[in-house]
């Protein structure tokens, strides 16, 4: 089993940063998404058995969060969004060293250290001293120290930060192939929507300390709203008026096509009635892909 | 074939759980200290009282051979408490035990928040306990080695080099006096170090301030003391705390006349106040930013 989280409460002092989060998440890729302050970091603190919730239970990897972190922390890996090494060290010690940490035995941390980093693409590097490192090896460092003890579980936060797009486009697909294992569960936070949707086929969007939304990607697209992608011909000013007083959202884009967002309960049919009425020409009527932009943007309550 | 092409493989070991887990981190910290040249030479600077006394404990014992050739030396060549409390609570000693602890210990802390690295230790299965145990033991393996390694070298020397057990049956107490004590002084600098590391992400200011503090208490120790002619204001200065608890742990006169127990009541306050800042600074949820 993966994640199993009920109920959980937290608050710092007055400010309620959890408030009652419900998920289940098991293999695979999941992505957490949230705006600041949405509790993403609350939430991660309290999986890796850093902050005991107020209310509510939780297992992770089968183990409670609230009596066995250390056991937790043993089998997950841990990618953080900022910088962070160890001043003069190589990678090759860095790596081994917090594999040793983790619970290795010295000589095969040092063996899967040089494996890992040659996985990550720091091979030719790995003798280098940390501090001469680019921003970029640093974040690919810094997933080698995450999977150097294999881990069952490997959460990572924001982990394209500081990537140029090769780079990025590299470690994605790393996480990607980490991810497809069956047995390695991946949970990532980031705000590069497009990274989670290369990655994930699961989100849980948070807001103000409560799940807003979550599910299989393609179920949510489908659920939160049917996108259509308009031309027309005609003033479309009172057309957009009245087509919005029908629940709908509608976005111009500067090749003159209308994005309209229609709630799930309305039909098409309303659209064209409207335009009829209004004497504007439909010349182009498409379903659209919903972004996962869009889906956040619903969820969170923005624009 | 390439690693990188051979894609993601599985680790076949199993996990160890260690009942030391900071066991890696002193290992660690040893190794990068004696990476560092200026370190290198401090430390063998700092073993130079330790060879010093020994040449006198050799001396003592063959002082008859001597005797003709120096005159007077047999008066300073005795080894007794006296000369044990001369080594440990030596102004010199203290003073490279100062400089070690700046060279390394001054970054144990203020490196890794500096760079971020908490947060890769307390995802680990690692407790702040821990982290401190393995930090502590780096400071305490090198404050051993001039303390009570060459303390306990010293009585060996000396029952050899005299030939009998005479110098325990005088002195009983004093083997237990020099593990006693190298713990006390070890201790104190110890949590004095990493207190300080922690207080700043600055490697070069903790170690001014590593340095100023103890010389500056020193310092406000001699004003006072010039002006007033108070020997209460022994207890202001750290090296002369360590001093004053130095004489009453060898039994010998205390160099001021103050009660030794306030200035060991003096450094056991620095250690708790010590102990209260380092649990306050270093976080174990920082994990998390």
């Amino acid at each position: 089993m993966g994640i199993e989280l009920k109920d959980i409460r937290f608050s710092y002092g007055k400010v309620q940063a959890l408030d009652g989060i419900d998920i289940r998440l098991e293999g695979g890729a999941v992505g957490l998404l949230g705006p600041n302050g949405a509790g993403k970091s609350t939430l991660l603190k309290i999986m890796l058995g850093f902050l005991r919730p107020d209310q509510g239970e939780g297992r992770v990897l089968d183990y409670d969060i609230r009596t066995e972190q250390t056991l937790i922390r043993r089998r997950v890996g841990y990618m953080p969004e900022n910088d962070c090494f160890i001043p003069g060290m190589d990678a090759v010690t860095f790596t081994a060293y917090f594999g040793e940490l983790s619970g290795m035995p010295r000589q095969e941390a040092m063996k899967r250290a040089h494996d890992v980093l040659f996985y990550v693409g720091l091979g030719e590097s790995r003798y280098r001293q940390l501090e001469t490192y680019s921003a970029g090896m640093k974040q690919r460092l810094k997933l080698a120290q995450a999977i150097v003890h294999d881990p069952k579980l490997l959460f990572l936060d924001e982990p394209t930060n500081n990537l140029d797009p090769q780079g990025r486009k590299e470690i994605l697909e790393l996480i990607l192939e980490i991810s497809s294992k069956k047995d390695i569960q991946v949970l990532i936070s980031s705000h590069i929507l497009p990274d989670i949707e290369f990655i994930c086929s699961y989100v849980v969007i948070l807001n103000k300390g409560r799940v807003a939304a979550k599910g299989e990607l393609a179920n949510l697209r489908e659920a939160s709203f049917r996108l259509f992608e308009l031309k027309v011909k005609g003033e479309p000013a009172r057309f957009l008026e009245r087509i919005r007083v029908l629940g709908c959202k509608v976005e111009e884009t500067e090749d003159m096509i209308l994005k309209v967002y229609m709630p799930p309960q309305l039909e098409r049919k309303a659209i064209f009635q409207t335009a009829v009425e209004e004497r504007i020409q439909v010349r182009q009527f498409l379903k659209s892909r919903t972004s996962l932009e869009d889906v956040f943007a619903k969820a969170v309550g923005v624009d | 074939m390439p690693i990188a092409e051979r894609g993601y493989i599985h680790w076949d070991g199993e996990l160890l759980e260690r009942r030391r887990p900071w066991l890696p981190i002193t290992r660690q910290g040893i190794r990068l200290a004696f990476k560092r040249k200026y370190f290198k030479f401090s430390f063998f600077v700092s073993l130079v009282p330790a060879f010093g006394f020994l040449v006198g404990i050799y001396a003592a014992e063959k002082i008859q051979d001597f005797k003709l050739k120096i005159e007077g030396v047999s008066t300073i060549l005795q080894v007794n408490p006296g000369f044990f409390r001369a080594y440990f609570a030596g102004d010199f000693l203290l003073f490279m035990m100062l400089m070690l602890m700046v060279l390394s210990g001054a970054g144990l802390i203020a490196d890794e928040l500096r760079h971020n690295a908490l947060q890769l230790y307390f995802a680990r299965p690692l407790t702040k306990k821990d982290y401190f145990m393995g930090k502590a033991a780096i400071l305490v393996f090198f404050l051993s080695l001039v303390t009570v390694v060459p303390g306990l070298v010293f009585i060996i020397c000396k029952l050899i080099f005299s030939g009998s057990f005479r110098f325990l049956a005088d002195y009983p107490w004093i083997g237990l006096s020099v593990i006693g004590f190298s713990a006390l002084v070890t201790a104190f600098f110890s949590f004095y170090t990493l207190m300080i590391s922690s207080v700043s992400k600055n490697r070069r200011y903790t170690a001014i301030l590593l340095f100023a503090i103890y010389i500056f208490s020193d310092v406000l120790f001699g004003i006072f003391y010039a002006s007033f002619r108070n020997p209460y204001f022994a207890l202001l200065s750290i090296k002369a705390n360590l001093q004053q608890v130095g004489a009453a742990f060898f039994n010998v006169k205390a160099p001021y006349a103050v009660s030794w127990i306030y200035s060991l009541a003096v450094l056991l306050t620095l250690c708790a106040v010590s102990a209260f800042i380092l649990h306050k600074r270093v976080k174990g949820v920082e994990v998390i930013k």
